[in-house]
């Protein structure tokens, strides 16, 4: 056994010994680390990726079929009517733009926080939202009328001279999500470069080698190449920060700048924003709980990560539900007899079921996780999150659809029924996430293994020194160090 | 660019020369190639080498990759081409016309025996629009729902186009050698729908001139007309009464309907019961309804006594004996009910200025007590009209009868049908069908291959009123020549009178001819002048019939008495008449006047009757499925869904007619692809329009006379499930909770007389408090944000107009009137049953009814029901505007709030933001499966709106711009009443203001200073430019105190 080694294990004992728990159980070596993330990119593709690739491509293949058909017959192969028209395509774009929020909120802002559990997660937490909010932007494209004319909603010069409206929310809509699109993707790529140039220098043959060398844009780990990239790195996450509020602080706008009751509502900004973040750690929760057990990297992305986002899951489910409980106060308080009938309407009304799923999933399940050994328990989470995800979109769908079908006249109201066409199309659209995740996991370093190293309490530079012993008293640990 | 085959022979040759040499060279390098340069020589030998099929080129790959290159771009730039559509000017320019501009010419349309006057709008001679001729003075510009929708039955695509013979097409050439042989001792007899012809009349004489025994028949399928039976009985003398109800202070209807656009003389009573109901007036009318179940005359009365069919025979006869028109009768208590009380107190108080009046579906005894009671009180020659229509025919049930009897008994040889349609509408107890069968020869004469066409020997396809020539009097008698406007579509289309005439006389003549010889003894004086003038005019001035005067004598038989058990009152269909307008998608498409149903008819009972029959009505995911019951009487049954709503009276069944047909039509069926929607969303997909609606219970019926069936047995039965599309999702008003929203928002505020006379009536006071917006300071936001000082609107001057509209809806009756004039304006497509239960009509304006009891409690039997026109209500501060991300809904500078189809990408964002939900979405292309004869009934002033867009009222921005223009040709101002919006310029009561803000003497001005105005939801602060007047009603305090 090397020193390295050696070093490793003392490192460990340490910190079992220390309050904080080490952030890399298993007692991982750097190259370990390495190993074990860049062989799931490196290694013969498995019969089980194959068959779960299968599975998703049907999945979006459904969306295709479904779109398709859409294209071609109109809006009313879905199940929209009058009062009602926004329904399923509507409530998908706000489930996938929330979900996103997670993968940014990850990598940003708790970056920004120093929170040095998240790098175990970052990377399949920024792929999730980069996919996420692909997924989101099929929808707005196909839900207009005339999908041949959406792209007048964008700025582009023309010679009609006509400019999109500026007072529309859904024109700011098609402005924060673009930027938090590009900024994502930009973040993310250039948080993968150092990790695609070890893929890169682990290449056996000359293909990978030159498609990773593109990539990973002549990356040689020098003492610039990190200087440059940490600051790069830092002023895109202060880029990502305030996008992680704004952008569902403006889909929110969708809703709270219209006039109807159920809609008009100024909570709706902080709200939505909690809301995104509470189903996108679930969507993460939901998704490593399954990798980190297939791809073996339970030492990397351990229980106390699971625990950890499991406790912003509760936060941020509370924050929710302490939302919904704000809007019928408010209903109540304000007067207003529209209001009133719309959140009466909401809890007892035709979509009462709605309702009560998305408020026992939402607010009353996470509760449970108060209890330390369920907030541990990895079956019991899995379970929970998927809850969480069916609860957060039935949020959206009570939030649009009950709100528009009974507002101002009651001669006006009706109900409305989603056809097969929107049941395929939400179906198909999970299609398409897990035909991106599973690329992601086929081909791209799921772990974003320079960060991961550089928590490590090897990454201390007087980790190897002993003379004053600094490092042993603090190794790098789950929670901020005192000084 | 494209290389062409070599065809220079000397190069060719060259070219297979040197292809020989080196096939002879000796030199090889191994012998592989050695012995396959051998193979190829063999080959070479055989005829047809590989390859030699190919044109002789050099460069074969070459041209492919450019003709590949070369097509594909010319394919990918004819992709990027609309479909290419010739408009072909007209080579020869006819006499008058200016292309774009339409030309109206006023004809007449028959309805019930009588003339409407209306004025036709004709662009490039194809009539599109349908309205009153305002000289008229029956219609005075006004119309109901069927003149508006008798525009599209012109094109309507399942037309009959060819004469049949034993259902095989043949021609008039056959038809005309069939009964020119004929022999003259023919026993021919005529069934001929009413009709108010002199030329017909004319051809009555001309027919038994030709054939001796000739008979003559008028029916209906509506049956006989118990009012003029009834006054001809208690005036010994064929009386009509002319209701004027603006004379008149208290009125009852005893069960009639005639605020509906089913009655003959709908435009001008509800004209005139609208003047009568006028809060200018010193004194409001005050209308007594007692009905069975809700009517729009129901809807509009101040005290409503709900009672069964049956029993209102005797109300009357109770009223009757208390106003001394009969001597005082007991027995069935009526007498003692406050309400029947009040009336007899109020018609003894009113005298000359009292009347009432019975509805068709009454017997002729209620009729005849109805008149009685008017001459008692005088009201003869005040609020009664008497005109005499001696010599006019009528559809007699007692004519038919024998006409049945003597056909089964083999006394009819020849049986000519003219527009009607007995096989289908005759009452069950006549069994015409088997009758039919043992007349040697039937005609039949109609616009469509129907029930009795297919089973006539010979059909004849007739034209529509808009293509032949005819004539006829209006209700109140005025004489008018129907001219047509086109001629007809279907070149083998007769009208009746050339047909008649045919059969008469064995000459082909022209209607015009046919109709100008008659008017030769009509019109005195130079003819030629008064032809003409009668034609531009569309009638003939002072022709209407004589007044009489006289008294009625007591009813010459027994009142009935009230049935007890199940009975059924069997109703004209408030859209589609009798059957006749069935095959009209728009009419099939208009909700029912009071339950909002659309494409059916249905078993129409309160709660009480419904759980007595163990039927009930489900509301889930918004669509109603009810139970179907099967209703037997005289051994005959029908199976039929059935509705539950409130105000019939308990132990009542309410059947409409009209439904269940079954049209023949050669039109070819719809066979889409797999994967394309047309199936499902074209109406006109499945065969006519008609067939397979509702059900048939015209059969139902013992005599044509007998509209309320005694002894009927019903129970549940068939379908539980069974789909019904409504426009109004909240249908019957169930859950109490509902009942509470309505009072609370109070979309339509009402307020009573005596509580508006003393001020007390606060209209404009909204559900929040706080949002009360008097009149001067109104149209604020206009003067804030004045479009001359907007760089988009600064040199348009059509700010100087700033649109608006009232709708009082103390003169509304909620009629559909408006509906159809803005249907047929605006190019507003149907869209099926299917999908109206989606929820995606079309209608721009809609007519919204709500029951209403006090403060949600009550009876819900007892309810009020009020109804509320809804268009678009231009918001200054529009809701929809702000949201649109691309602009393509916009204030114009006169202050309509536009749609911009062509900019619009459908987000539907504006229609949920919509406070007031009056945006309508193209869910599918509507328009693509049109047929081609529909297309035609478009107004070309009007986009046609595509696939994926937005719609919505424009306040008719259409008729703006074209005032708009010709004030400015004419360099003037507008003038008031140069623009004229579709719904206002339909409705009879005068109930839509429309006009321009900004001059102060314009009517509008003066509606919108009403202190009845109120904007509906003006809390929200969209400032609507559509205003509503409070209704206000009249009840009679003495029951106001008792109840």
């Amino acid at each position: 056994m090397s020193s390295k080694r050696t070093d490793i294990l003392q490192a460990a004992t340490v910190a079992e010994q220390s309050d904080d728990p080490l952030l890399v159980h298993g007692g991982l070596s750097f190259h370990d680390i390495t190993d074990l993330v860049s062989y799931h990119t490196e290694k013969k593709t498995p019969v089980a990726w194959l068959g779960a690739f299968a599975l998703a491509n049907i999945g979006l293949l459904t969306l295709v079929a479904c779109i398709a058909y859409l294209f071609w017959n109109g809006v009313g192969v879905w199940g929209l009517n009058n009062p009602v028209g926004w329904g399923y395509a509507i409530v998908n774009f706000v489930f996938w733009v929330g979900i996103g929020h997670a993968g940014t909120l990850i990598s940003a802002i708790l970056f920004l926080f120093r929170q040095k559990w998240r790098t175990g997660i970052n990377r399949s937490a920024e792929a999730m939202t980069i996919f996420a909010v692909i997924c989101a932007l099929v929808f707005p494209g196909i839900h207009v009328g005339r999908v041949w004319a959406a792209y007048w909603m964008l700025p582009i010069p023309n010679q009609m001279q006509m400019w999109p409206q500026f007072k529309s929310p859904l024109l700011w809509d098609v402005f924060a999500v673009s930027v938090y699109f590009t900024v994502s993707l930009v973040f993310w790529y250039i948080g993968l470069i150092p990790d695609l140039a070890s893929l890169r220098d682990r290449a056996k043959t000359s293909l990978r080698q030159k498609v990773l060398g593109f990539f990973s844009m002549g990356w040689t780990g020098a003492n610039r190449h990190w200087r440059h990239y940490e600051k790069a790195y830092l002023l895109l996450a202060a880029l990502a920060t305030p996008l992680v509020l704004s952008v569902h602080s403006v889909v929110s706008f969708d809703f709270a700048v219209s006039v109807v009751p159920g809609w008009h509502t100024t909570i709706f900004p902080p709200y939505f924003v909690a809301g995104a973040i509470f189903s996108g750690f679930a969507m993460v929760v939901t998704l490593l709980v399954i990798a980190r057990r297939i791809y073996g990297i339970e030492d990397i992305i351990t229980v106390d990560h699971l625990e950890k986002m499991n406790m912003i899951i509760l936060l941020t489910g509370t924050m929710v539900g302490f939302a919904y409980i704000t809007e019928f106060f408010i209903a109540w308080y304000s007067g207003v007899q529209y209001e009133q009938y719309a959140f009466k309407n909401r809890a007892f009304g035709p979509y009462a079921w709605a309702y009560w799923t998305m408020m026992s999933c939402n607010l009353i399940f996470p509760q449970f996780f108060w209890v330390k050994k369920l907030r541990r328990s990895v079956p019991f989470m899995f379970v929970m999150s998927i809850f969480v995800n069916i609860g957060m979109w039935f949020e959206r769908f009570v939030i649009t659809v009950t709100s528009l079908h009974r507002d101002y006249l009651p001669s006006s109201w009706d109900y409305y029924t989603p056809t097969m066409i929107d049941v395929l199309t939400l179906i198909g659209s999970f299609g398409l996430f897990f035909t991106l995740f599973l690329l992601f996991l086929r081909f791209l370093p799921m772990v974003a293994m320079a960060e991961v190293k550089g928590v490590m309490p090897e990454a201390d530079p007087h980790f190897y020194g002993h003379g004053d012993g600094q490092a042993h008293a603090h190794p790098p640990t789950l929670s901020p160090t005192v000084d | 660019m494209i290389e062409l085959p070599i065809l220079d022979e000397s190069r060719q040759s060259t070219v297979r020369q040197s292809n020989q040499g080196a096939s002879q060279q000796k030199l090889w390098r191994s012998v592989s190639e050695l012995r396959d340069a051998e193979s190829l020589q063999e080959l070479a030998r055989l005829e047809f080498a590989p390859g030699a099929m190919d044109a002789p080129t050099e460069s074969s790959r070459r041209t492919f990759l450019q003709l590949m290159g070369a097509s594909m771009a010319l394919a990918g730039l004819a992709g990027c081409r609309k479909p290419y559509e010739k408009i072909l000017p007209y080579a020869r320019h006819p006499e008058e016309i200016i292309e774009g501009v339409p030309m109206y010419y006023a004809t007449a349309m028959p309805f019930r025996g009588s003339l409407l006057g209306v004025l036709v709008e004709s662009h490039e001679g194809r009539p599109t629009k349908i309205e009153g001729n305002p000289q008229h003075p029956v219609s005075q510009g006004a119309t109901g729902v069927f003149e508006q929708a008798s525009v599209l039955d012109l094109y309507d695509p399942d037309r009959s186009k060819t004469v049949m013979e034993q259902g095989g097409q043949t021609t008039w050439e056959a038809f005309g050698a069939a009964v020119a042989a004929l022999p003259a001792s023919t026993r021919l007899a005529v069934l001929c729908e009413e009709t108010s012809s002199p030329t017909i009349l004319g051809m009555r004489s001309a027919l038994a001139a030709r054939f001796a025994q000739t008979r003559w028949v008028t029916y209906s399928g509506l049956g006989d007309n118990t009012e003029l039976a009834g006054y001809a009985s208690a005036f010994g003398r064929g009386v009509r009464p002319l209701y004027r109800f603006s004379q008149a202070s208290v009125v009852v209807s005893f069960d009639a309907d005639f605020l509906a656009s089913t009655d003959r003389n709908f435009v001008s009573n509800t004209r005139e019961f609208a003047a009568s109901r006028s809060t200018e007036n010193a004194t409001m009318s005050r209308l007594y309804a007692v009905e069975g179940m809700y009517s729009t005359t129901g809807g509009m009365s101040d005290h409503r006594l709900r009672v069964r069919p049956s029993e209102v025979a005797s109300v009357a006869a109770a009223v009757a004996a208390g106003v001394g028109a009969i001597p005082p009768r007991g027995g069935d208590g009526f007498a003692s009910n406050p309400m029947v009380r009040a009336i007899v107190e109020e018609l003894n108080g009113a005298g000359s200025r009292g009347v009432v009046l019975a509805g068709e579906n009454q017997p002729q005894v209620v009729h005849e007590l109805c008149a009685a009671i008017n001459s008692r009180l005088g009201a003869i020659g005040t609020t009664v009209d008497l005109v005499d229509v001696s010599g006019t025919t009528t559809a007699s049930d007692a004519d038919f009868r024998r006409l049945v009897s003597d056909m089964k008994g083999g006394a009819v040889d020849v049986l000519l049908m003219v527009g009607v349609n007995p096989v289908y509408d005759a009452p069950g107890g006549f069994d015409f069908g088997g009758a039919l069968g043992s007349v040697g020869t039937t005609i039949h004469i109609g616009t469509h291959r129907d029930e009795t066409a297919a089973a006539s020997t010979w059909h004849l396809p007739r034209t529509h009123y808009l293509e032949s020539w005819g004539d006829g009097r209006a209700y109140d008698g005025t004489l008018s020549v129907i001219q047509p406007l086109i001629a007809p579509l279907y070149p083998d289309c007769r009208s009746e009178i050339e047909i008649l005439n045919l059969i008469a006389t064995g000459e082909q003549a022209s209607g015009y001819d046919l109709v100008r010889r008659q008017w030769s003894g009509v019109l005195s004086g130079d003819f030629e002048a008064a032809w003409r003038r009668t034609l531009h005019d569309g009638f003939v001035p002072g022709s209407g019939f004589q007044s009489v005067s006289g008294r009625a004598s007591a009813p010459s038989t027994q009142v009935p008495a009230a049935s007890t058990g199940l009975e059924i009152q069997i109703r004209p269909d408030t859209r589609l008449l009798d059957g006749s307008f069935a095959n009209n998608a728009w009419l099939q498409e208009t909700p029912d006047l009071v339950t909002k149903i659309v494409w059916d008819n249905v078993a129409v009972m309160n709660h009480a009757t419904a759980e007595a029959l163990g039927v009930s009505n489900t509301l889930t995911n918004g669509q109603y499925h009810v139970d179907e019951v099967e209703l037997t009487f005289d051994g005959r049954k029908v199976l039929i869904p059935a509705w539950i709503l409130p105000g019939v009276a308990d132990n009542t069944i309410v059947l409409t007619l009209g439904s269940g047909r079954t049209l023949l039509s050669d039109r070819a069926e719809r066979k889409p692809i797999f994967f394309d929607t047309d199936a499902k969303t074209d109406v006109y997909g499945d065969g006519p329009i008609a067939n397979g609606v509702g059900q048939r219970v015209a059969h139902l019926r013992s005599t044509s006379s007998s509209r309320i069936l005694s002894g009927v047995t019903a129970a549940r039965s068939g379908a539980t499930n069974y789909p019904i599309a409504t426009t109004q999702d909240h249908g019957a008003m169930d859950t109490p909770d509902i009942r509470e929203v309505i009072a609370r928002r109070e979309p339509v505020r009402i307020a009573p007389l005596a509580k508006y006379k003393a001020h007390e009536a606060h209209f404009q006071e909204p559900p929040l408090a706080g949002a009360t917006e008097p009149w001067e300071s109104y149209p604020a936001l206009w003067e804030e944000r004045h479009p001359t000082k907007s760089d988009a609107y600064r040199d348009s001057p059509y700010f100087q107009n700033q649109w608006a509209m009232t709708i009082d809806l103390n003169l509304c009756t909620g009629c559909n009137a408006c509906m159809l004039a803005c249907q047929s304006e605006n190019n507003i497509q149907v869209v099926g049953k299917d999908q109206v239960n989606r929820g995606r009509e079309l209608h721009w304006i809609r007519i919204d009814r709500y029951f209403m009891t006090e403060h949600g409690e009550g009876d819900i039997d007892d309810a009020k029901m009020v109804v509320q026109p809804i268009p678009c209500q231009h918001c200054e501060n529009a809701p929809c505007e702000s949201v649109c991300p691309v602009a393509a809904t916009v204030h114009s500078p006169d202050g309509t709030n536009q749609m911009i189809y062509n900019r619009c990408i459908g987000t539907r964002y504006c229609a949920n933001n919509c406070p007031y939900k009056v945006r309508r979405f193209n869910f599918y292309n509507w328009t693509k499966t049109l047929p081609m004869s529909v297309q035609f009934a478009q107004n070309p002033n009007v986009t046609v709106r595509s696939r994926g867009v937005m719609e919505k009222c424009s306040y008719c921005i259409q008729r703006i711009r074209k005032a708009n223009k010709q004030s400015n040709v004419e360099n003037r101002p507008i003038r008031e009443g140069d623009v004229k919006t579709a719904c206002q310029q339909a409705c009879a009561a005068s109930a839509i203001t429309f006009g321009d803000l900004n001059d102060p003497t314009s009517a509008i001005s003066r509606k919108k200073q009403s202190d009845r105005r109120y904007e509906l939801l003006a809390e929200l602060s969209v400032k609507p430019r559509t205003s509503y007047l409070g209704r206000i009603t009249n009840p009679n305090p003495a029951l106001e105190t008792e109840a």
